[in-house]
Parts: structure tokens; C-alpha cells; sequence
């Protein structure tokens, strides 16, 4: 038990010094409250935005949002990244609009969005599921272009059907750099979740950054800032814990 | 003479037209009967996997005809079990799951299935290991699973493109025992493709020694002597002495491509 915390603990190490050092640079008078309020103070306003219950339902909000928008992307990306892989008009068709979106920044587009879809969840719920579209897209085509030859063969002289190629072979073989892809997804659910409740909105913890950072409470939008980071942290690990135990056929990076 | 399981007649492959067209493969008669074991051996760039994926049907001949027993080949199929050097196995099934991947295609009932998979999994030494990754086994291992798999679909024919190609001497010489075991316990026609002269001489009733540029066959040699069981060829002199013919007809070869 004890190595396993050490190790833990050195890990966490750097970020705790940097913590350390933001609160011992406030309390000497070296980070004027206006540029930055220091750590404790953020992490009170944390603990009374998690105690005073304040912090659930604009959690919720966010993570339904998101949630929706994340599973979306997942099924579409995956069903078009392996349409693409397989049929090559499909390839055709949605390489170059897919190389276009690439690195348009996604939250730039929720105005255009709301135009045409509405100010409510809709138009934030399509823009993330946009966002999380491509990386599920880009790696899912990579996997299942990838698969070996020889693999697809093996199926073929054991009696697998063309038709059934696609499901006994194409997506298990290309199911780890899907999962890779989904990871990233995750990351940038919770990325364009914030900047589309930035603008009319009435709940979500972007909302809630908004709503505090436009009043000068920079401890409390401090606080739910730091929230999202333990969010997307945890739900990352969690994943990955999912994969461990679900994909254990793959040698995952130990990371 | 009955007719033979597997025939060549004429097989010619070119891959790409025109001037810069590569003749892989010219003019290939083959002939293997029922219960034989051939291994084909020759240098690098003599087209004898291409021969191998020709009968496997992953490739088209440019010209020619193959037949298994009687049939023209027309694409791959389980009636030819294939194992190859790499990329055999699914790496998201277990050893069972692999082993049992061709019955569950032909939809051979559960229990059938389970009974042929632990029959299979004695036969090449993999008890205990049934619920492993193919990513957990050492590639010895991993091949005994090829094999399995192949047996499995019970084949016409097992083709085999230097399974063994991968592994270390001791491990090589361990499996080459093993697959000689079983082919005297099933008497399978085999047709095995390797670069390696002894491993030819060892397990191939009749050598195929093939040419490079084009591909052709270049030499047959019959074994005529037994290799005893335990594999342990190194005190005949007969064995000694027939290695020594095909590897200096490989040598040609070796030597011709180089020049």
C-alpha cells in the first residue's frame, strides 16, 4: 500500500508546489488580489459552492449537455470512419470537408449555430457533438485503414464472408485507436461545453464561470475552473480504468 | 494414382503492365497428391509465397489454372487452412475464442465446438492457457494456436508461409517435431514454404527447390528415408547428405540473385 501512495503522492508533487506557490505569493504580497486571489480563498469558495449544493444542478446541466453531444459523436464518428475506410466515394465525399472542420476552432461557430438551430441546448449540444466528431472520425478511418492484410486473410480462410469482414475483424482491429480518439473526445467535450455556455445560457458550469467572472466573484470562477479540471481529470481516469478492464486483449501506454 | 488434391497447371504471375511488368511466377506445374508434405524453398524474391497466396486465393494468377481436388480455386476458403509467419491470430480473442473462430463461421453447435477446441488445445500443448491473449503467449505459442485454428476448420489442404520464420533455433526445431507429429497423426496434405533448407529437408517428403527471376521451379528432390520421431535427423547420414543437394542448388540461386 505504501509504495503504491508514495508513488501517488510524487506524482502529485509538482502540481502541489505550484499550489504552494501561488498561496505563498498571495500571502507575501507578491500577486495583487485583482490579478490573482489566493488559493485558499479559492478553495473555500470551492468548498462552499460544493457544500452549499450550488455546484450539482449546474453539473448536471453541463454534463447532459455534453454527455449527449459526446455519445452522438462517438456513434456517427465511428459508423463514418468506417464507411470511409471501406467505401471509397464515402472517403471522397467527406475527406476534404473533414480536413476543413479539422482546425476550425469549434466554439467560433456556436453563433452561426444558434441561427440556425436556436439560442437553447440544441445548438450547444450540436456544436460539441461536432467538436468531438472528428478525432472519433480522423482515428477510427486510421484504425480500420490500418488493419493487416494478412489478418483480414486469416478471417477470409476461415471462412468469414466479405460482408462480415467489416464487424468480426475491421472494428475489432481498429478498436484501440478508436479508443484513442473517444479519449481525446472526452477532453474536448468538456473544452467546447464551457465556450458554448458562455453565451445564453441559464445553467451549466460555463454559465456559472460567466455569471461569477462578470460580477468580480474571481474566487468563485476560480473555483468552478478548477472543478472542470477535476471533472475532466476523473472522467479520463475513469475511462481509462474502462479500458484496462474491458480491452484487456490490448497492451495500453502505461499512462 | 488418383487424382491429386492440389494442381498446377501453367500458373504465371505479373504484377503490374507493360514494359515494367514484374514476372513474379512463370509457368508453375505442381502437382501435390493426397498425404503428401511439400516444402518449397528458395531465395528471397522467388515467388513462393506468391505461390502460397495463389493457392490461398488472396491472389489472382495472371494465366494458368489451380484445382483442388478438382475444383478450380476461386477466392480463399476454409478448405484451405493458411498459417502464416505473423498476423495469424485475432489479438481480442483468447486461444479458445481463436481456436474455435472457424467452427463459430460454419456454425458448428456449442458443444461440438468446445469438445474440437480441447481436443485441438491437447494436440498442440496449450492446456491452461485457453482463456489468454494471444499478447500473453511467446511466439512459439502463438503459432501452436495458428495451427490449432487451421486444424480446426479441417482443411483439404494446410498451407503454411514460414510459420516458423519468427522463432528462435530451439523453439524451431521444437515445432517442426510437433507439426511432423500431427501431420503422421492426420496425414493432412501439406504444402510449406520456407527459406530455410533444413527445415525443407526435414519435414518435406518431396523439395521444391524454386528460381528467382522469374519465379520458376527450379529442382524436385525426394526424401526417401524416414525422419525419426523426436525429430533427431542430425545423425543420418542420408539426411546429412540430401541437405547438402538442396542447399547447393539453393546456393545457385542465392548467388545468381546476387550477381
Amino acid at each position: 500500500m505504501s509504495a503504491r501512495l508514495a508513488l501517488g503522492l510524487s506524482r502529485l508533487a509538482p502540481l502541489l508546489l505550484l499550489l504552494a506557490a501561488w498561496q505563498a505569493a498571495s500571502a507575501a504580497g507578491l500577486l495583487p488580489r485583482r490579478v490573482l486571489p489566493p488559493f485558499a480563498e479559492v478553495a473555500a469558495a470551492l468548498w462552499a459552492l460544493i457544500a452549499s449544493g450550488e455546484l450539482w444542478p449546474h453539473t448536471v446541466a453541463s454534463l447532459t449537455r455534453a454527455g449527449i453531444g459526446f455519445a452522438v459523436a462517438v456513434a456517427a464518428g465511428i459508423a463514418l470512419g468506417l464507411l470511409m475506410a471501406r467505401i471509397r466515394s464515402v472517403q471522397r465525399a467527406v475527406e476534404p470537408i473533414l480536413l476543413l472542420v479539422y482546425p476550425v476552432p469549434k466554439p467560433a461557430l456556436i453563433p452561426l449555430f444558434m441561427i440556425w438551430l436556436g439560442i437553447g441546448d440544441f445548438s450547444k449540444i450540436t456544436v460539441i457533438a461536432l467538436a468531438c466528431l472528428v478525432p472519433v472520425v480522423i482515428a477510427t478511418f486510421n484504425g480500420a485503414r490500418g488493419v493487416d492484410e494478412f489478418l483480414l486473410w486469416s478471417a477470409r480462410a476461415r471462412g468469414t464472408s466479405e460482408r462480415a469482414l467489416l464487424w468480426r475483424v475491421v472494428l475489432p482491429a481498429a478498436l484501440p485507436q478508436i479508443a484513442a480518439g473517444v479519449r481525446t473526445a472526452i477532453a474536448v467535450a468538456i473544452i467546447v461545453l464551457v465556450s458554448s455556455e458562455f453565451i445564453s445560457s441559464d445553467a451549466g458550469l460555463g454559465f456559472l464561470i460567466f455569471s461569477y467572472g462578470g460580477v468580480g466573484a474571481d474566487d468563485a470562477m476560480l473555483a468552478v475552473v478548477i472543478f472542470l479540471a477535476l471533472l475532466g481529470y476523473f472522467l479520463d481516469r475513469a475511462y481509462v480504468g474502462l479500458l484496462r478492464r474491458y480491452m484487456a486483449w490490448h497492451a495500453f501506454a502505461q499512462h | 494414382m488418383g487424382e491429386p488434391c492440389l494442381d498446377l497447371r501453367a500458373v504465371a504471375m505479373r504484377y503490374g503492365r507493360g514494359p515494367e511488368a514484374v514476372e513474379a511466377l512463370a509457368s508453375i506445374d505442381l502437382a501435390v497428391d493426397e498425404h503428401e508434405f511439400v516444402t518449397i524453398v528458395g531465395p528471397s524474391g522467388c515467388g513462393k509465397s506468391t505461390l502460397l497466396y495463389l493457392v490461398g486465393g488472396f491472389l489472382q494468377p495472371s494465366a494458368g489454372t489451380i484445382r483442388l481436388r478438382g475444383k478450380p480455386i476461386a477466392g480463399p476458403g476454409p478448405d484451405r487452412g493458411i498459417v502464416f509467419q505473423r498476423y495469424s491470430l485475432f489479438p481480442w480473442l483468447t486461444v479458445r475464442g481463436n481456436i474455435a473462430y472457424g467452427l463459430a463461421e460454419k456454425g458448428t453447435p456449442r458443444r461440438e465446438r468446445d469438445r474440437i477446441v480441447s481436443e485441438l488445445v491437447r494436440l498442440v500443448h496449450l492446456e491452461g492457457f485457453e482463456e489468454r491473449y494471444p499478447r500473453e503467449l511467446s511466439g512459439g505459442m502463438q503459432q501452436r494456436v495458428a495451427l490449432a485454428q487451421t486444424l480446426a476448420c479441417q482443411p483439404d489442404i494446410l498451407l503454411m508461409d514460414e510459420p516458423f520464420g519468427a522463432l528462435d533455433a530451439q523453439t524451431r526445431r521444437i515445432l517442426q517435431d510437433e507439426l511432423r507429429r500431427i501431420w503422421r497423426r492426420d496425414m493432412k496434405t501439406v504444402l510449406f514454404v520456407t527459406h530455410d533448407v533444413e527445415e525443407a529437408v526435414a519435414l518435406g517428403n518431396r523439395i521444391v527447390v524454386m528460381a528467382a527471376r522469374p519465379g520458376r521451379i527450379k529442382e524436385v528432390f525426394h526424401r526417401g528415408f524416414e525422419v525419426p520421431e523426436g525429430g533427431e535427423f542430425d545423425a543420418i547420414p542420408e539426411f546429412t547428405a540430401l541437405k547438402l543437394r538442396v542447399w547447393r542448388s539453393v546456393k545457385e540461386e542465392v548467388e545468381a540473385a546476387r550477381a
